[in-house]
């Protein structure tokens, strides 16, 4: 390990890309584990996952947490939620902030929506372990495809879909990928996505067909 | 009884005489297609229970027949628009329907707005302004006849594109109204397009996603191992020398502070992996101390159980 005890002076006071350069060789350097076996997520699905208790004792509870940002201050989110609540949620250098893609405090807007799931603090603020903004999660159904957005049926209602670089596909319980150009007319879809306040559409993420 | 040429008030060749000699024809058609929707459709004593017309008439017995008596009504000034296209009275009686179907959609949506129409075949749409308009042109089509000139079977000899152009696009107006609302005729269009010019979302192969990488990962051993550790959702992630590095963060259980301690935990695997193409699922786990920067795997992640312990 004298390798790694050289490089764990660097985080915290280097650069970015100084920090990811450690943070690499330590990956690398990391233990080995081969397999595969069926577990739980933690991406962007987890936010519509009932929030459960973890089996290490060490692991404080956790507290999940809903609404609309009414105001940001500092690296604070000052969130109302849907039954009139108020919170007050804390991002830390820790926290995951998903909006449309991995991102930071920047790209939140107020105004956005959020699932937050984190740890109470003794002043009442919650310590967020991971935030995901305006994230939406829908059964669909294909009714147009074109060069930069899908129509999509839901509830009666047709929705426009905006693709994105991160846009992607999975066919009938297959493997992620970008390519879209399978996906038809008429075929019954769930996206997972961002919905975009301004215009009440939506950025695609995932598009899953077939399943 | 009156004919046109008395009653005439456009002349035959200009634009609205061409209007009038070709609206009737798509309006009989209509007509004659909701009138024998009516007439003989299956089931008409449901269809008929779904209207406003049992509460208007006092009685799903009379609604049916009054949707009846409407279908053939309709069917015979079908054919009197068709055939007869010089007489006046088709044209009023045209007109006076369309009329009577605004009053009872008006009344309709009064007494009952989540009741279907009843105009068509297509029997569960709710009222909308589609209903409305439909019966405005149906009013627009009896005038046209009223005020006549030549025959349809005249226009059409003498001004044959025009004469079609017109008679098309009414006809897909009343087509589109009568198909309610939602996309209607859109999807055969845009199914259409897709066809002859390809999907446009085409040549979208490369690279891996990253959901594709996070969605091995959390089907992996490697994730297993290390889940009691992660707090946070992906936090952040790179590609570096066909590796790709997905960085989550995490509390560890300290026992010599009885505190949680800050750690980041780090995935490398195959850039290219997924999983229909796992690339021997390799999957390295390290654990770095956010405060020290000290890499803690050994400790912090147990070594996989790769067999099961046997009895005895």
């Amino acid at each position: 390990m004298s390798g790694t005890a050289d490089a764990g002076k660097q985080p915290g006071h280097s650069s970015r890309f100084g920090r990811r350069g450690f943070l690499t060789s330590a990956a690398v350097g990391g233990a080995t584990i081969v397999g595969a076996s069926a577990l739980g997520a933690l991406d962007a699905d987890a936010a519509f996952a009932a929030p459960s208790r973890s089996l290490d004792p060490a692991v404080t509870q956790t507290t999940f947490v809903e609404g609309r940002i009414g105001a940001i201050r500092g690296s604070m989110l000052h969130v109302a939620g849907s039954l009139g609540e108020t919170h007050r949620i804390q991002v830390t250098n820790a926290t995951s902030l998903w909006k449309v893609r991995t991102t930071t405090l920047d790209a939140v807007e107020v105004g956005d929506g959020l699932y937050a799931r984190g740890v109470e603090m003794p002043d009442g603020s919650i310590a967020a372990d991971a935030v995901w903004v305006n994230i939406v999660n829908l059964y669909t159904t294909i009714q147009g495809i074109q060069k930069d957005r899908l129509h999509l049926a839901h509830h009666n209602r047709e929705l426009v879909a905006h693709t994105v670089p991160e846009t992607a596909a999975s066919y009938a319980g297959s493997a992620l990928t970008p390519d879209l150009s399978r996906l038809r007319i008429g075929q019954p879809a769930q996206v997972l996505g961002a919905w975009r306040p301004a215009d009440d559409s939506i950025d695609v993420v995932r598009v899953t067909v077939g399943h | 009884m009156f004919t046109t040429s008395a009653m005439s008030a456009v002349s035959a060749s200009s634009p609205l005489g061409l209007l009038a000699s070709v609206l009737p024809v798509p309006t009989a058609g209509l007509l004659a297609a909701t009138g024998a929707g009516k007439l003989f459709g299956r089931r008409l004593r449901a269809r008929a229970a779904r209207t406003a017309l049992p509460r208007l008439t006092g009685g799903n017995q009379r609604a049916t027949l009054v949707l009846r008596v409407t279908g053939g009504a309709e069917l015979l000034l079908a054919v009197a628009l068709l055939a007869a296209p010089g007489r006046v009275l088709p044209g009023v009686g045209t007109a006076l329907l369309g009329l009577g179907f605004l009053v009872y959609l008006g009344l309709a949506r009064r007494v009952a707005p989540e009741s279907s129409c009843g105009c068509t075949a297509n029997d569960t749409a709710p009222i909308t302004w589609h209903s409305f308009a439909r019966a405005a042109a149906v009013v627009l089509g009896g005038a046209a006849a009223v005020a006549g000139g030549r025959p349809w079977w005249e226009a059409a000899g003498q001004d044959p594109v025009p004469a079609a152009a017109v008679a098309v696009a009414w006809a897909a107006l009343l087509a589109h109204l009568s198909a309610g609302p939602g996309p209607g005729w859109r999807i055969p269009l845009r199914r259409l397009r897709l066809r002859l010019f390809g999907n446009p979302l085409g040549g979208r192969e490369q690279p891996v996603p990253v959901a594709a990488s996070v969605e091995l990962l959390e089907r992996s051993l490697a994730w297993e191992t290390a889940a009691p550790l992660i707090r946070s959702g992906l936090v952040e992630h790179w590609d570096e020398d066909g590796w790709r590095i997905l960085h989550y963060s995490g509390a560890r259980h300290d026992r010599a502070c009885a505190c949680d301690r800050r750690v980041s935990v780090l995935f490398a695997m195959d850039a290219e992996a997924h999983l229909d193409h796992t690339l021997g699922q390799v999957i390295r786990v390290s654990v770095v101390d956010e405060e020290t920067g000290e890499v803690l795997t050994p400790e912090a992640v147990p070594e996989p159980r790769r067999r099961l312990p046997l009895a005895g």
